[in-house]
């Protein structure tokens, strides 16, 4: 396997006294999309907060982009993580939160006008994040971070809200960021949508 | 009673004891026993007259005040159900009147008791000049009308879109005619105060018996809207107010900001228009970019510039009111600045709360906070300096570009408006210090001071040229300039950490 994206090994957590996740281990090449599964609390979240430097493990080590991972700018330049949805900046609409990561970043993947199409955003462009529903506000969260250039995608539950047909077109979307070049983990409960994407499935047994 | 209601207070708990009667009797004479002297100290006070040229600021302040009281209860529901209630008893087929009652029973409480401070503070702000019991009876009334009809006012604007807005139109009237009295009270509109002030006992008497006519006509209809009022609205004011009560008790004032901030922009259409300069060049173009939606939405909230350039006369009317330059508009003046800067950090607020978006921008946290702070730096410039030139045009200042500390102030004011914006809810956890006066909850405090230390070490030079004149102005400024330019880059070179933190 030729240019190792992350490379995580023996990873252990605990929270509380409770252990999450015992000797997990994960590697993922450039151009792969991994799908994490296992049951509610095997440690899926958790495991996506270590490779995002956000949960640092008790035991082993875990190498993103050649590094451990830090809660950085200049890490956050080439990885990107979408999770619980974020807290939208008061006052802005819809196509200026897009318009906001487009003039941060430059090089983006996409335009505002394709990342409104793409992500089936185009009549709400002129609302308020708050006025959407909770699957038009993962779409935007999705648009958000697929806008952007990046070589790590790191997806919590990407299917949540979305309708059926909307997660066939992000199985697709994923696709293509693969194709060029991108690595994407997503721990999911979708099991057709990993399918759909071609992922690598890793399976999390809940730790005792 | 309703059955539902007397099934639940018969679970709710023991019954009343002699014990408890006790502690409610005793706590009761406690609250008479610390009122009691100010009350009566207030009322003797009455009769020794006023100074005329303190009216009007005693006056606008007592409106403005009015104001805030309608707001507030327009906010918060008025009426507002404990959550419990709010998910069992709103939605089911009770009358919807009993369901309400007590709680419109608690707003006529806390109105009557706003009225009487009402009552008492209007002859004390404009004096009595004869008839003192039958004059101090008539301002009572209207104090009580006043509180209790705007109470009810704001219940009926609760059940329909109509009274809603006679409840704007009231609020924006008591703001108007607050700036007037403040303006104008100690010039042209002086001859209208001591007009009112002397109105004879027979005409106050009149106002005061039409006044409580109209009260009573509101609480009627108020007690009749009761059974009408939409669920929605119940609902919606309840959740907020059980965020409010929590975000009290855990002194976390970012939560209740962010309620209404989010109750602004649900449901709201926003012309989206492109980011100026859409193609950064460097890294510090790019951390601008960020920082943009300030501007934008402070110009998306006109109402709001109006009601800080309108506030930048207080620091003004505090003088008048205290005859002076004293703490007290010293106070007014810097709280006003650091409110102006604190209203445009609410990009670094969400972040500090959820940095999930500062990740996904990957802006270095020094640039980020550099581009914040040129927004509320500015607003606290133009603010103060304002306050300044009205201070001085009120004569409570001497002679000399006074307004010049404002922009000197201004990166202090960021510093300190920033650093609030990023503080952490009070932590409760923290050691209660005993001390021969009170005992010190260190959390809060540490808390309360988050931000506005850094406000103040900044601002010091300013502090003892305002508070000691005698000092050199131009050596002030320039004291100043490097004071506030020292503290904001010192703050901004501390912000190294993760883009979270940004």
């Amino acid at each position: 396997m030729s240019d190792v994206i992350i490379a995580a090994r023996g990873v252990e957590v605990e929270l509380g006294d409770a252990p999450v996740l015992r000797d997990v281990g994960l590697t993922a090449a450039a151009g792969e999309i991994i799908a994490v599964v296992g049951e509610n609390g095997a440690g899926k979240s958790t495991l996506l907060r270590c490779l995002a430097g956000l949960q640092p493990p008790l035991r082993g080590s875990v190498d993103v982009l050649g590094a451990p991972p830090v809660d950085a700018a200049a890490f956050w330049k080439r990885v990107v993580l979408v999770g619980d949805e974020p807290a939208w900046y008061p006052g802005l609409s819809v196509e200026e939160h897009l318009e906001l990561a487009r003039a941060v970043h430059r090089g983006g993947r996409l335009t505002v006008g394709e990342a409104l199409e793409t992500f089936e955003l185009a009549g709400r462009a002129d609302l308020s994040p708050l006025t959407l529903s909770n699957g038009q506000r993962q779409r935007l969260s999705l648009a958000m971070a697929l806008l952007r250039p990046s070589r790590l995608l790191l997806l919590d539950e990407p299917e949540r809200g979305l309708d059926a047909a909307f997660r066939a077109r992000l199985a697709t979307i994923l696709t293509g960021y693969a194709a060029g070049g991108g690595t994407v983990v997503m721990a999911t409960h979708d099991l057709r949508l990993a399918t759909a994407t071609g992922a690598r499935l890793i399976t999390l047994e809940t730790a005792s | 009673m309703n059955p539902a209601r007397a099934y639940l207070r018969s679970r709710r708990g023991r019954r009343m004891t002699w014990s408890d009667r006790y502690a409610a009797l005793f706590g009761l004479a406690l609250v008479a026993a610390v009122l009691g002297n100010p009350v009566v100290a207030t009322v003797q006070g009455l009769a020794a007259g006023v100074d005329a040229g303190r009216m009007g600021a005693g006056l606008g302040l007592l409106l403005a005040a009015y104001a805030g009281y309608l707001a507030l209860a327009r906010f918060l529901g008025p009426l507002v159900l404990p959550a419990a209630d709010a998910a069992w008893l709103v939605l089911s087929p009770l009358p919807r009147r009993s369901v309400l009652g007590r709680a419109a029973s608690v707003l006529l409480a806390v109105a009557a008791a706003a009225g009487a401070v009402l009552g008492l503070a209007v002859p004390a702000v404009l004096g009595v000049p004869d008839d003192l019991a039958v004059r101090l009876t008539a301002a009572l009334v209207l104090g009580l009308g006043a509180a209790v009809g705007g109470m009810a006012t704001a219940v009926l604007a609760q059940a329909s879109q109509t009274w809603d807005s006679w409840l704007l139109t009231m609020i924006a009237g008591a703001v108007l005619l607050a700036a007037a009295a403040a303006l104008l009270g100690g010039g042209p509109g002086r001859q209208v105060l001591l007009a009112v002030a002397g109105a004879p006992v027979a005409a106050v008497v009149a106002a005061a018996g039409l006044a409580a006519a109209v009260t009573a006509g509101l609480l009627r209809r108020a007690w009749i809207a009761l059974d009408r009022i939409p669920a929605a609205k119940i609902l919606s004011a309840s959740a907020r107010g059980g965020r409010v009560l929590s975000a009290a008790v855990t002194m976390d004032t970012g939560a209740l900001t962010w309620v209404a901030e989010d109750n602004h922009w649900r449901g709201r259409v926003l012309r989206s228009r492109p980011w100026p300069g859409s193609a950064p060049r460097s890294a510090w173009a790019a951390g601008l970019a960020p920082a943009w939606p300030e501007w934008r939405r402070a110009g998306r909230r006109p109402g709001r510039l109006a009601l800080l350039l309108g506030s930048t006369a207080l620091p003004a009317v505090a003088a008048q009111a205290a005859g002076g330059m004293s703490a007290l508009p010293v106070g007014v003046l810097l709280c006003g600045a650091l409110t102006a800067a604190v209203a445009f950090t609410t990009g670094a607020r969400r972040d500090g709360d959820n940095p999930s978006l500062a990740r996904l921008l990957a802006v270095g946290p020094r640039a980020l906070m550099a581009a914040r702070a040129v927004l509320p730096a500015l607003a606290a410039a133009l603010w103060s300096s304002l306050a300044l030139a009205g201070l001085a045009a009120a004569g409570a200042l001497p002679g000399g570009p006074w307004w010049l500390l404002g922009p000197a102030t201004a990166p202090a004011m960021a510093a300190g408006a920033l650093r609030m914006a990023r503080r952490r809810p009070a932590d409760h956890s923290m050691p209660v210090i005993e001390t021969a006066g009170a005992a010190l909850p260190m959390g809060p405090i540490i808390w309360a001071l988050t931000g506005a230390d850094l406000a103040l070490l900044g601002c010091l030079p300013a502090l003892v040229a305002l508070t000691g004149p005698s000092a050199s102005l131009t050596a002030s400024v320039i004291t100043q300039v490097l004071a506030g330019a020292g503290v904001l880059t010192a703050y901004l070179l501390r912000q190294g950490r993760g883009a979270g933190e940004g």
